[in-house]
């Protein structure tokens, strides 16, 4: 499908915001992604997967950051060009825990599906939640509400947002988490100690997106799990965090 | 204007409305691709590597893109013949293409053993035989490499079936054709060729190979004059049809595989990219030979031949 690019500029460092047209075909769930075309054959030669971090009546928005030449390429669309979205994919953050106090945990690029889930939490859950966002330093903040923890102390708490958070945990808390495989392992076995529920969404290296190539799964208590199909949002007690 | 042309492509006693296909590992089991198109236009569609039982795979990482191509190493994860006649073949009741179920063993008994299992399903049309796979008798080394081991196989499974046989030919070989010679001596219907190339790539940050399996396929447009190059190489040396494989992308690249020898063509990796990608190259190649004044297909079969 193609549509049409309403935005793209830089919102913090080498991190974009890319705004493309609602084309009115579809609902998206919060932690859904697309396999977005950067460029037709052949190079880059396979779509990207990015997650949406925010969908209202005008547009969807996808935040990105440029971490290889795809990317880079990407920062080059001009608004008004048409760009070759498929999807949405994947399960997404559904069945919310009303009962419980939900906190959205997010890292890095990994805060952007939690923005849109934020926004539907507010307005279509009517539920309360916290939000803790960690990055690596001030200059890489795209968030604009939630607790903010800094690796290098230049912004919110010294340290990263694991740490942060650790001592709030117990029982009656439910986190929703989007971050680097590192801190999603860590921020699991933080939830096993204190007997959280988690649902976390994973990134994996996938060539195909609709559940055909194999490539992006994890290892989880059943066997492979596709990552694109099965989730990319799994119960954190689904995963084998000893295997990531 | 309807076109005239004439896509039909005959193959043993079956007959293709066009010649394309769909390369295994790149399409699940059709199932998947309903919802992006119409199964139908196909010529045909080969379904992921079926086994004697369900395999697992390899562990991730089992991808990484490269230039204009992608290293895969998946290790052949599939549901297993079982499951795929009792949960896959159902839901393709209503397709009207012919379905070809590749099949992989590590033994001569394990690939008869498929066989036995799907002989009897009407909706599979012809077997395509992986070759690239480790023969547990010979210590691991590739059924494909060694032209008796391909002949043994190739005999074992078309004595046990009227459907066509497909062997596709792994292209990590000296000589490709002499491999393609022994296919051809145990009277297989077909070769398909090539199927991935073998490669690695490193992560320097943590100065290990990316992928977990170390090496893996390399497929992708970045392979494709290898591949026209071995099915030319092929086409000198034997007599039965070869189906082309290997970076096609577009009809430009499939229409230069059949005009080294290839009857048919099967696409792979385009398939990640473009879900739909079939049906381009299928109207790309009706209008190539309509504006060509090219009867039929099989006209420019080889023609690239002096």
């Amino acid at each position: 499908m193609e549509l049409k690019i309403v935005e793209n500029r830089e919102i913090a460092k080498n991190t974009f915001s890319l705004k493309i047209e609602n084309p009115a075909l579809f609902d998206i769930k919060p932690g859904q992604f697309f396999m977005v075309r950067i460029n037709g054959f052949n190079y880059p030669l396979l779509r990207r997967p990015f997650s949406v971090a925010n969908f209202t009546g005008n547009y969807i928005e996808i935040i990105y950051r440029v971490v290889g030449e795809g990317t880079k390429i990407l920062t080059d669309k001009k608004v008004g060009e048409f760009i070759d979205l498929l999807g949405p994919l994947g399960n997404g953050f559904d069945e919310i825990a009303e009962n419980k106090k939900i906190m959205l945990v997010g890292g890095g690029i990994g805060a952007a599906p939690l923005i849109y889930l934020s926004s539907v939490l507010k307005n279509r859950h009517k539920t309360p939640y916290e939000a803790f966002f960690g990055f690596n330093s001030k200059d890489e903040i795209y968030v604009d509400f939630g607790s903010i923890a800094t690796m290098d102390g230049s912004s919110g708490f010294d340290g990263n947002v694991v740490d942060m958070i650790e001592d709030r945990l117990n029982e009656d808390t439910f986190i929703f988490a989007c971050g680097p495989t590192i801190m999603m392992k860590r921020l699991a076995y933080v939830c096993y100690d204190k007997g959280c529920g988690m649902k976390v969404s994973l990134e994996s290296r996938m060539a195909c997106g609709i559940g055909v190539c194999l490539g992006c799964v994890v290892e989880s208590q059943n066997g492979f799990k596709k990552v694109c199909e099965d989730g990319p949002v799994f119960d954190f007690r689904e995963i084998v965090w000893q295997a990531m | 204007m309807a076109s005239n042309v004439n896509l039909t492509v005959k193959l043993g006693n079956l007959i293709f409305k066009n010649p394309v296909l769909t390369a295994s590992g790149t399409f699940g089991y059709g199932v998947e691709y309903k919802k992006y198109m119409d199964l139908d236009k196909l010529g045909g569609f080969i379904v992921k590597g079926l086994s004697i039982v369900e395999k697992q795979g390899n562990k991730p990482p089992r991808i990484v893109e490269t230039p204009s191509g992608m290293l895969n190493a998946i290790g052949l994860q599939n549901v297993g013949v079982d499951r795929f006649i009792n949960e896959k073949l159902p839901k393709l009741k209503d397709v009207n293409s012919h379905i070809i179920a590749n099949i992989y063993g590590t033994s001569v008994d394990e690939f008869v053993g498929i066989v036995e299992k799907l002989e009897n399903e009407g909706l599979v049309s012809a077997y395509e035989v992986n070759v690239s796979c480790p023969n547990v008798a010979q210590g691991g080394a590739l059924f494909g490499k060694n032209p008796d081991n391909v002949f043994e196989l190739t005999s074992a499974v078309k004595n046990i079936t009227d459907k066509p046989v497909i062997v596709k030919l792994t292209p990590n070989v000296d000589d490709i054709s002499i491999i393609a010679l022994a296919a051809q001596d145990a009277k297989a219907d077909a070769v398909s060729l090539i199927n991935t190339i073998t490669g690695m790539v490193i992560d320097t940050k943590t100065k290990k190979p990316v992928l977990a399996n170390k090496t893996g396929g390399l497929s992708g447009p970045a392979i494709y004059p290898v591949g026209v190059r071995m099915v030319y190489e092929v086409y000198e040396k034997v007599k039965i049809p070869i189906i082309g494989v290997g970076g096609i992308y577009n009809s430009g690249v499939a229409l230069q595989y059949i005009m080294v020898g290839a009857s048919l063509i099967e696409v792979g990796t385009a398939n990640f990219i473009k879900p739909d990608i079939t049906v381009e190259i299928i109207e790309g190649i009706r209008r190539y030979l309509d504006e060509e004044n090219i009867n039929s297909i099989g006209d420019i079969v080889g023609i690239a031949h002096i």
